[in-house]
């Protein structure tokens, strides 16, 4: 019951802030300088022609009703016309590229998450010995550089230097991302250099912390195979946060996927935004940016409640997340 | 201090960031007053020279400007603004959290409710479209605007913070001579604080460094000429096969200064736990 | 361990999954391929900066230009005739067919002239046809234009890139920019916006022979770099639109060139209308403190081979053309006259231009690194191309811009340095320049024509708001490309196109 409880405030709190966010990014957006009427005539129009675009556009329309226009399109799918491209429904462009940056992401995710769960425990195990020193020195130094500087060296080696990947990721017409999983690996490797140190020196402090807990210590004690230990029983307890940490950082592995995604020309989500800024395509901007800010709201509540499946001792306190 | 620096010694690591981060400050602080090229300045005679060519120790761009000053004068722009935009969010981020923190109740309440609906968009993308949209950004434009992307995250740490020592003997001590809230959070809390905060600022300032140079790679950064890294390895990234000076070295320059604050914090941070 | 060993599994089966798929050739069809960084932007007229060879191949115009001798040759219209330059008469090209099967007549033509005056569209060429008095279609392969005011080489306005002939039954407004067609030789067949568009060869077209190749496949790639990087690896064979720098490293490799079929144009406009250009002191200091070689070398070109540079509107490579020696660079003259002008200790001004435009940003700084010994400061405003033609072009004290080159330079003069020209991005308002432009447009003896043409050019030398820059439109292509032709329209023609 008391789980129950604690999914419906937290679902509910989930989609508080969704709506809070769609008021802010499109408020944050709306009041940015600039036309929208100027924007899509470009600045030879006359101004009578402007006047008549904003009319039929209904940019005059009082600030509210046309963020309830826009957030009603929304809620129905429909995510609007983009401005730049005038005729086309953003959501004929939007799912496709979406469905890119996600496979984008898990195929990071396979990259990462074993291993850094791998050189993590490693690294647990080994504590202050030189084996853990090497793996958080390795660990530090990929977490602190940017995505595109890592991905400026992963090209250096394996496009320029080797020439075994290709360095832009286009999919070819008539085929499908399916097809051409290659063009993933650059980009994935360059979010795995990222969250690599990220996950491994989390995963590597609870393990730290796991194997001084008094039931480890008591096993190893009574004899039990080392080995045996840390796997059956250790990693068990200490894969929790590791999860949690995965989970939390969904939101912000789509954040970084602009970079990732701008440096290889990758077709997904980020590149999509980038180009919605360079154009200045509002609806499309604010379809991005809301997407994202979903993704990173909704990944937190999945983790939040996994979290909360998986170990129902923790009891919820608010604000401790 | 003696612990401190007797900890120091003992940490290879943190000695080599904090030497690394040291030559960057010297290097952004003199650096530019020694070189023989400013940063703009067109050797249109050489462009495109490998490294140790014509005088040019990294070699030259496209348009024949010394590599090496313009890494050294971009250290000075992304340094700065790395300094004053962990100092900012950080400064923004005690104010607000110690506020919620200290009054809880309803304050508290619908403060953290406002830092995790803030928390839900990614700094980098927040930054990204309003600079993007603004356009054109100056160091003042883009110290505040980062600033801000970062506020929430300083706010809920530095609350977090206020929160372990708030019922501390010493802040009721105060209430009961009765001093003034403001005198109680800031002069006898904050200074009971200052590990994690300065723990805090550290950390902020190589996610600042990450931020700006990935704006400006993103080209929403500081405007040409203006030496910034981010920019410089995006504005040569066509040269990466014919001149790959011009595109990893300002990537090495960037990848140095964040592993050398990142060492420095992880160090300010092992000590500043250790402490407590 | 049984762990870890399964751990371990998961990692390589997952690293094999995505090595292992690749694509395959299986077709024997002759495609062209093609890299854009401009998005899909079709719908001529509406916007500035369309992907060229999608318009080019989707659309036909009325007459085009032939790629090698710059004649104007028939297209949908088989024939044309002014008598005086008043009324025109088209004759139109039976037999031809739009991609959804309706046949093409006069009322195609009727439509897209006045659809330029659309106000909801805002048609870039609005100005232009605002001249039309009526236009009448005796028949369906006859047009007749009446002109209000004679313009004696009006029919070079129909090559222009936003005067593609549309189809009368086409929904613009809810279809837009979807599922684009025209009469052209490739029909559209699936398009990705910001991805990549899909056509086929047009078999019904008017033109038997054309086009060559099967089917073309044109990709849109945000950024030229990465644009490269696909021909290099092979995957496209024809990149429009690159930079100098990339074709010093195309030059490098084997398996590529790169052709510049012409030159074109960037306009530096100090503005007329506002401080500190305002001044003509202050427009010639500035241009005292220009070094020609140095912006060629900046350009990567050598000067008077790849890059032209003078301070007139007309290119160098036009009979039109007057040459007026260059002043040579003077800063001691340029901090007098500023110094004359009232700006003893310099002065500051803001500088707009598209920062992902080739030669773009490298003319910026140059400029600004030319300008500040005389003590003019440039401040400098680089934007996405699209933002700064939206937001900042028309509106700033200094603004760099591309343009193309106009055959007939009378039209570039009318839009760009008429004092009531729409596009007078440098707003100068010079009742000489006007008279003068309307003498050429109405003239029909083309050697008095000539003459105004010269005083035109030498006001401008020594009064104009213009620095004109030309340097070569630069396409990368892969060997296995050949008759890769693109006349000073801009507008590709693929349809001649073959790859081996």
């Amino acid at each position: 019951m008391d789980f129950l409880k604690r999914f419906a405030k937290r679902l509910g709190f989930t989609l508080l802030t969704i709506l809070a966010m769609s008021i802010l990014i499109f408020f944050l957006v709306e009041i940015m300088p600039g036309d929208v009427a100027q924007t899509v005539l470009g600045q030879s129009a006359t101004e009578e022609s402007v006047a008549a675009l904003r009319d039929r556009m209904g940019l005059d329309d009082p600030l509210h009703e046309r963020y309830l226009r826009w957030a009603g399109g929304f809620i129905r799918g429909d995510l609007g016309e983009s401005l730049y491209m005038r005729g086309v429904q953003i959501n004929t462009i939007f799912w496709r590229k979406v469905g890119h940056s996600i496979v984008l992401a898990f195929t990071a995710l396979l990259f990462y998450v074993p291993l850094s769960i791998l050189f993590g425990v490693f690294a647990g195990v080994k504590e202050g010995k030189t084996p853990d020193a090497i793996i958080s020195f390795v660990g530090l130094a990929t977490m602190a550089l940017p995505e595109f500087v890592s991905g400026i060296i992963l090209i250096t080696v394996f496009a320029v230097g080797l020439d075994i990947l290709p360095i832009t990721s286009v999919i070819p017409i008539g085929e499908n991302l399916w097809q051409n999983l290659e063009i993933l690996v650059l980009p994935a490797l360059s979010i795995t250099f990222v969250m690599f140190g990220y996950v491994s020196r989390m995963q590597r402090s609870s393990m730290v912390s796991v194997m001084k807990a008094d039931y480890i210590r008591a096993a190893i004690l009574k004899g039990m195979p080392r080995r045996y230990v840390i796997f059956r029983h250790a990693l068990k307890n200490a894969l929790l946060p590791t999860i949690t940490i995965i989970g939390m950082n969904m939101g912000w592995l789509f954040g970084g996927l602009i970079v990732v995604e701008t440096l290889f020309g990758f077709p997904g989500l980020g590149s999509l935004t980038m180009s919605a800024i360079k154009t200045r395509d509002i609806p499309l901007i604010e379809a991005c940016v809301l997407f994202i800010t979903f993704i990173f709201v909704f990944s937190t509540f999945i983790t939040d409640m996994l979290y909360a499946f998986l170990n129902p001792r923790i009891r919820y306190k608010r604000g401790d997340v | 201090m003696n612990t401190y620096l007797l900890q120091l010694k003992r940490s290879p690591r943190a000695i080599a960031g904090i030497a690394i981060l040291l030559i960057w400050i010297i290097a952004a602080i003199a650096g530019p007053s020694l070189l023989p090229y400013t940063y703009t300045g067109m050797d249109m005679d050489n462009q495109m020279v490998a490294p140790g060519e014509a005088g040019h120790l990294l070699g030259t761009d496209a348009l024949g400007r010394d590599v090496f000053s313009r890494i050294i004068y971009g250290s000075r722009s992304i340094l700065t603004i790395a300094l004053l935009t962990s100092l900012l969010s950080s400064i923004a981020g005690i104010i607000i959290g110690f506020t919620a923190g200290y009054f809880g109740g309803i304050v508290d309440t619908i403060f953290l409710r406002i830092m995790d609906i803030l928390m839900a968009i990614p700094p980098l993308v927040l930054a990204m479209v309003v600079l993007g949209i603004l356009g054109n950004s100056t160091i003042v434009g883009l110290t505040i605007i980062v600033s801000i992307a970062f506020t929430p995250a300083t706010a809920r740490v530095a609350r977090g913070a206020l929160l372990t020592c708030k019922s501390n003997e010493y802040v009721d001590a105060a209430r009961i001579r009765g001093e003034s809230h403001l005198y109680i959070m800031f002069v006898e809390i904050l200074p009971n604080t200052i590990g994690p905060v300065i723990v805090e600022i550290t950390a902020r300032f190589a996610y600042s460094i990450m931020m700006i140079a990935s704006l400006g790679f993103l080209g929403v950064g500081l405007q040409p000429p203006t030496p910034d890294w981010g920019m410089m390895v995006i504005e040569n990234k066509s040269l990466i096969r014919a001149a790959p000076w011009t595109v990893l070295y300002p990537s090495l320059a960037i990848a140095s200064l964040v592993i050398a604050i990142s060492l420095f914090s992880d160090f300010v941070s092992k000590v500043m736990i250790n402490e407590e | 361990m049984k762990k870890s060993i399964m751990v371990c599994a998961v990692f390589l089966l997952a690293a094999a999954m995505v090595f292992a798929g690749g694509a395959q050739e299986t077709e024997e069809k002759m495609t062209i391929r093609v890299a854009e960084q401009v998005p899909n932007l079709i719908t001529p007229g509406a916007w500035d900066g369309q992907a060229f060879s999608l318009n080019g191949s989707i659309y036909d115009y009325l007459i085009e230009m032939d790629a090698e001798t710059g004649e104007l040759v028939p297209s949908l219209a088989t024939e044309w005739s002014s008598p005086e330059g008043k009324v025109w008469t088209f004759k139109l090209r039976r037999g031809v067919k739009f991609h959804d099967g309706s046949d093409f007549t006069s009322a195609d033509v009727k439509f897209t002239l006045e659809r330029t005056q659309d106000p909801d569209l805002g048609h870039l060429k609005a100005q232009d046809f605002e001249n039309l008095e009526k236009i009448e279609t005796p028949d369906d392969h006859t047009v007749v234009i009446t002109l209000k005011e004679a313009a004696p080489t009006f029919n070079f306005i129909f090559t222009d890139y936003n005067m593609a002939i549309l189809s009368s039954d086409y929904d613009y407004a809810s279809k837009g920019e979807s599922a684009p067609m025209g009469t052209g030789p490739f029909k559209l067949e699936q398009l990705i916006p910001k991805e990549s568009a899909l056509l086929v060869k047009n078999n019904e077209y008017w033109d038997s022979g054309l086009p060559k190749a099967d089917e073309l496949r044109i990709y849109f790639v945000p950024d030229i770099d990465s644009s490269v990087s696909l021909l290099e690896a092979g995957e496209v064979d024809i990149v429009p639109q690159i930079s100098p720098i990339i074709k010093k490293r195309l030059e490098g490799m084997d398996g590529f060139k790169v052709v510049s079929p012409y030159q074109e144009s960037r306009f530096i406009a100090l503005a007329d209308d506002r401080e500190p250009f305002s001044d003509n002191r202050v427009r010639l200091a500035f241009k005292y403190t220009m070094d020609p070689e140095i912006l060629a070398k900046a350009c990567q070109g050598t000067l008077g081979e790849t890059i032209f540079y003078n301070e007139t509107p007309i290119v160098n490579a036009l009979a039109q053309y007057k040459e007026i020696p260059f002043r040579g660079r003077d800063i001691d003259k340029a901090k007098e006259l500023l110094d004359e002008a009232g700006y003893p200790d310099g002065l500051t001004v803001e500088f707009f231009y598209a920062s992902d435009h080739p030669y773009g940003s490298d003319i910026a700084q140059t400029l600004k690194e030319l300008a500040a010994p005389a003590g003019i400061e440039l401040d400098l405003k680089g934007f996405p191309r699209d933002i700064y033609l939206s937001q900042h072009w028309m509106d700033g004290p200094m603004l760099l811009t591309g343009w193309g080159v106009r055959v007939d330079p009378s039209m570039l003069l009318m839009l760009a340095f008429h004092s009531e020209g729409p596009w007078n991005e440098s707003h100068i308002d010079n009742p000489r320049i006007d008279e003068l432009i309307e003498s050429i447009r109405g003239e029909v003896d083309p050697e008095v024509r000539q003459t105004y043409y010269d005083e035109l050019q030498e006001i401008f030398h020594e009064e104009g708001t213009v620095i004109n820059l030309q340097v070569p439109y630069l396409v990368g292509v892969s060997d296995a490309v050949s008759d890769y032709r693109q006349p000073v329209t801009m507008l590709p023609q693929l349809e001649y196109t073959t790859i081996k």
